[in-house]
């Protein structure tokens, strides 16, 4: 007889991702029905640079969920917006373009944000959506300031990322390596320092962990990846806009929902957060196969409600009964 | 600190916690290679004592040397290889059973062991105690809390510590899981480690404890040699003398006893497994509920009054008219004449943000709405002169916020609030919690004055000598259900304290029996 063991334990440890795998595989086939253009070499090229600053701005919001206290970053959308106006306006502004300074700045202005949001959290002691909140308003009139309106040119070597016609683009290098951080992340105790802070903060605490550090590094960790996320934004639109970056914030929140995160902390990953943004982008895609007139710019938007809190419910159906069995 | 045995050293330990003071001026001290116990009543300090030596608490004044150093945090406690076990079963439900094991036994980045040391570390361990195999790849969010009690007290072993604290630990544990924990703190003992254990099973710490320090209101009343370990000097020095709160003896005359029950319960079961409950409340009598933390009084209270639902069997209201009702949620309780006044003022008492006169009034309106449902405000005004006066409150304006009262007062208007609505039984959670002698006094005096005049009164304490002149039986619980009631003279501080420590002659045999048997 084939041992089961380990693979059910697997199973029990990845109940979360169910839904959104079920959801992914259903999205996918109906892609494939409504538009076969999609798995062409131009049509996956395409998927990748629509979804990748999606895919990670909600990785960058998984340690921050990850980390507990309901510390969801209001803030990624306008920080993205932040780097992608900064960029256009100040260093290619002033000449600067090599492609390492504008990593280094991206990295280095998503990075030292977060952790100053961290640092307001931890020793001011506000409530982290308070935080956040705040952060939200004040970079959107910030990059307002910055960049009036949208407009502004990329450096000539990022020109051609946007273009989006073969599969192996440095779009793809970037969400690459923004996995890789993830995948060493992992690796660490810090990773399960993280996951044990943010499902008991106390008894982290009284184990002996240091949840402040273990609270800046989520925040440094996210803000990383925000900058990742930045560059392919920028990448994407070939410009700076002050205002679009800023609908990554519910967007990147409904797909780490969608990928089986626990806003109240301890639980999400990169597998989950790359499936529910990948799910985000094929609902949209899928959408605009349809033609809903004047109602399209709104079917969007109640389908990922209606999908969030359907993919939701069903997660409490699949977990909920056996947890009282064992109890 | 010339002594190289000492391994906790404290004097002169001060903590308060806002008004309350949990230390004062606390001497402790314990040697490498014995156990020792940390003994008192509910409230003596000894949780707050627990946690100054494992770094969760600094202390406010005082010296504290544990294992040659002052630890300033958890973790520093930890690297000097202090180990504590509290008494919350604290588990993160949705990390494996290997991660609960080891969590902050790594550096912030780097793994001490590698993943197959741990699953065959885990693994054994948790064979060794529960003698179950367990896949400690499983998130504990899916085992029985006792095998989580486990994963807590390995999780300590784990540490190989030179000190380790169990505060109130084996709670959770049935006898034959108690054992083996015995069992694995003798043997840590024999290997040099210094064991302090915070408890009030008095059973259990005769049973291993080499030495007990007894605390009383946060000061060391004694520390006693094993020797001397025993019910009746343990008793003495936690037993506080002269602190009779009440007036002169009002106890209340024993003539009602023939008239037919207020309330009454029969085979009430809280929780699932808990000792069936059997409660009969008379008019005109005060009775005392009490316990240590957690023995199901206070599930009790919350059960009475319909704010809880019980497992099994609920309160029936005897109504005047000879008719029975029971009671099922807060709403049937309201309706039966039962009013409920909690102690804890903040989270299920006052409304900060309205005034005086509203706090104690909000309940009479709906009682007296004129045509349309219009708020009346004629009967809540004369109810609200009444009952400040009854009370003596201090109010000033009446329209004045309610945190402008003191403490005392604020609870002054909650007790009034619960006797503007006339009840026929009024349930009361440690109303008298941080408030002066007066106030208890005015307390005492105008719930006796109910009782007198045919009503039911049901008052939980966890101060004993709150009951003492007062009540006119004390029921004492004990896991879940009533261990003994006391009327009389039974009454007084050192029958309700054995009680509560589920001392009788009896249990300690049938203890010592089972011991025998396993």
């Amino acid at each position: 007889m084939i041992d089961t063991k380990p693979f059910r334990s697997l199973m029990r440890r990845n109940e979360h991702l169910f839904v959104p795998i079920a959801l992914f595989i259903v999205l996918l086939v109906a892609a494939a029905l409504r538009s076969p253009g999609l798995f062409t070499s131009s049509g996956v090229a395409g998927a990748i640079l629509v979804a990748a600053p999606l895919i990670l701005a909600t990785m960058a919001l998984t340690p921050i969920v990850m980390a507990g206290r309901g510390s969801v970053d209001l803030a990624v959308g306008p920080l993205l917006g932040f780097i992608n106006v900064t960029l256009v306006q100040w260093l290619v502004g002033s000449g600067w373009t090599s492609p390492v300074t504008i990593f280094a700045w991206a990295l280095f202005v998503g990075a030292a944000y977060q952790v100053l949001q961290a640092l307001v959290i931890i020793y001011v002691r506000v409530a982290p959506v308070i935080v956040t909140l705040s952060s939200y308003l004040f970079l959107t009139g910030v990059n307002l300031m910055i960049m009036p309106r949208a407009g502004g040119v990329v450096p000539e070597w990022m020109t051609k990322w946007g273009a989006g016609t073969s599969i192996i683009s440095p779009v793809l290098f970037v969400l690459i390596a923004g996995l890789a951080i993830w995948f060493v992340f992992t690796r660490t105790a810090f990773h399960i320092h993280l996951r044990m802070t943010g499902a008991d903060e106390r008894m982290a605490y009284t184990s002996g962990v240091r949840t402040n550090w273990v609270r800046i590094g989520a925040h440094l960790l996210g803000g990383m990846l925000v900058g990742l996320a930045a560059i392919c934004h920028t990448a994407l639109i070939s410009s700076g806009d002050p205002v679009q970056a800023g609908t990554y914030t519910l967007q990147a929140i409904t797909a780490l929902v969608l990928g089986g995160a626990s806003l109240s902390g301890g639980r999400g990953g990169a597998i989950g957060s790359v499936l529910g943004a990948l799910n985000m982008f094929l609902i949209s895609h899928l959408l605009a196969t349809f033609n809903f007139g004047m109602f399209s710019g709104f079917a969007t938007q109640i389908s990922f409600g209606l999908i969030l809190i359907i993919s939701l419910l069903i997660n409490v159906l699949l977990t909920a009964p056996k947890i009282q069995a064992m109890r | 600190m010339n002594d190289r045995t000492l391994a906790v050293d404290l004097s002169g330990v001060s903590k308060s916690f806002g008004e309350t003071r949990a230390l004062v001026n606390c001497q402790f001290s314990a040697r490498a290679g014995e156990v020792h116990a940390i003994v008192g009543e509910n409230g003596s300090g000894k949780s707050t004592l627990a946690k100054i030596i494992s770094g969760v608490l600094r202390e406010d004044s005082g010296e504290v040397h544990v294992l040659g150093a002052t630890p300033r945090n958890p973790v520093e406690a930890q690297a000097l290889g202090v180990a504590t076990i509290f008494q919350e079963v604290l588990v993160a439900d949705e990390a494996s059973v290997i991660d609960n094991l080891y969590v902050g036994l790594d550096g912030l980045l780097r793994r001490k062991f590698s993943a197959r040391q741990r699953e065959q570390e885990a693994r054994s361990l948790l064979k060794r105690f529960t003698g179950l195999d367990i896949d400690p790849s499983m998130p504990v969010g899916t085992l029985p809390l006792s095998i989580k009690q486990w994963i807590v007290i390995c999780r300590a072993i784990l540490r190989q510590p030179k000190l380790l604290i169990l505060d109130e630990s084996s709670a959770a544990l049935d006898l034959d899981a108690t054992m083996r924990l015995h069992g694995e703190i003798s043997r840590l003992r024999d290997a040099g480690t210094c064991v302090l254990i915070v408890t009030h099973r008095i059973s259990e710490l005769v049973r291993i404890a080499d030495r007990a320090t007894v605390l009383r209101d946060g000061s060391t009343m004694g520390v006693l040699d094993k020797v001397d370990i025993n019910e009746k000097n343990l008793l003495e020095l936690m037993t506080p003398r002269d602190r009779h709160v009440s007036e002169a003896d009002n106890r209340g005359s024993s003539k009602k006893a023939a008239l037919p029950p207020l309330m009454s319960i029969s085979d009430l079961r809280s929780v699932q497994g808990a000792e069936p409950i059997n409660f009969k409340l008379e008019p005109g009598t005060i009775v005392g509920v009490t316990g240590l933390d957690g023995q199901g009084h206070e599930r009790f209270i919350a059960t009475a009054v319909g704010i809880a639902s019980a497992h099994q069997g609920a309160p029936l209201v005897h109504l005047p008219d000879g008719s029975i009702a029971a009671i099922k949620k807060l709403s049937d309780a309201e309706a039966l004449g039962v009013a409920y006044v909690s102690g804890d003022r903040k989270r299920e008492g006052i409304f900060p943000d309205l005034s005086v006169f509203e706090n104690l009034a909000l309940g009479l309106y709906r009682d007296n709405l004129g045509p349309m449902g219009f708020i009346q405000r004629a009967a809540p005004v004369s109810a609200f002169a009444r009952e400040v006066q009854r009370f003596s409150i201090k109010v000033g304006n009446a329209s004045n916020k309610i945190t402008s009262l003191s403490g005392g007062n604020q609870q002054k208007v909650l007790v009034a609030r619960a006797f503007a609505k006339k009840p026929r039984l009024i349930v009361l959670n440690d109303p008298a919690r941080g408030v002066d002698l007066g106030t208890k006094r005015d307390f005492y005096r105008e719930l006796r004055a109910f009782a007198d005049d045919g009503g039911a009164v049901i008052y939980l304490s966890s101060e004993i000598e709150e009951f003492i002149g007062f009540a006119d039986r004390v029921d004492v619980f004990v896991d879940g259900g009533i261990f003994r009631s006391l009327t009389g003279d039974e009454i007084a501080e050192e029958p309700i304290l054995a009680a509560m420590f589920g001392q009788a002659l009896e249990a300690a045999m049938t203890f010592d029996m089972q011991r025998a048997a396993s």
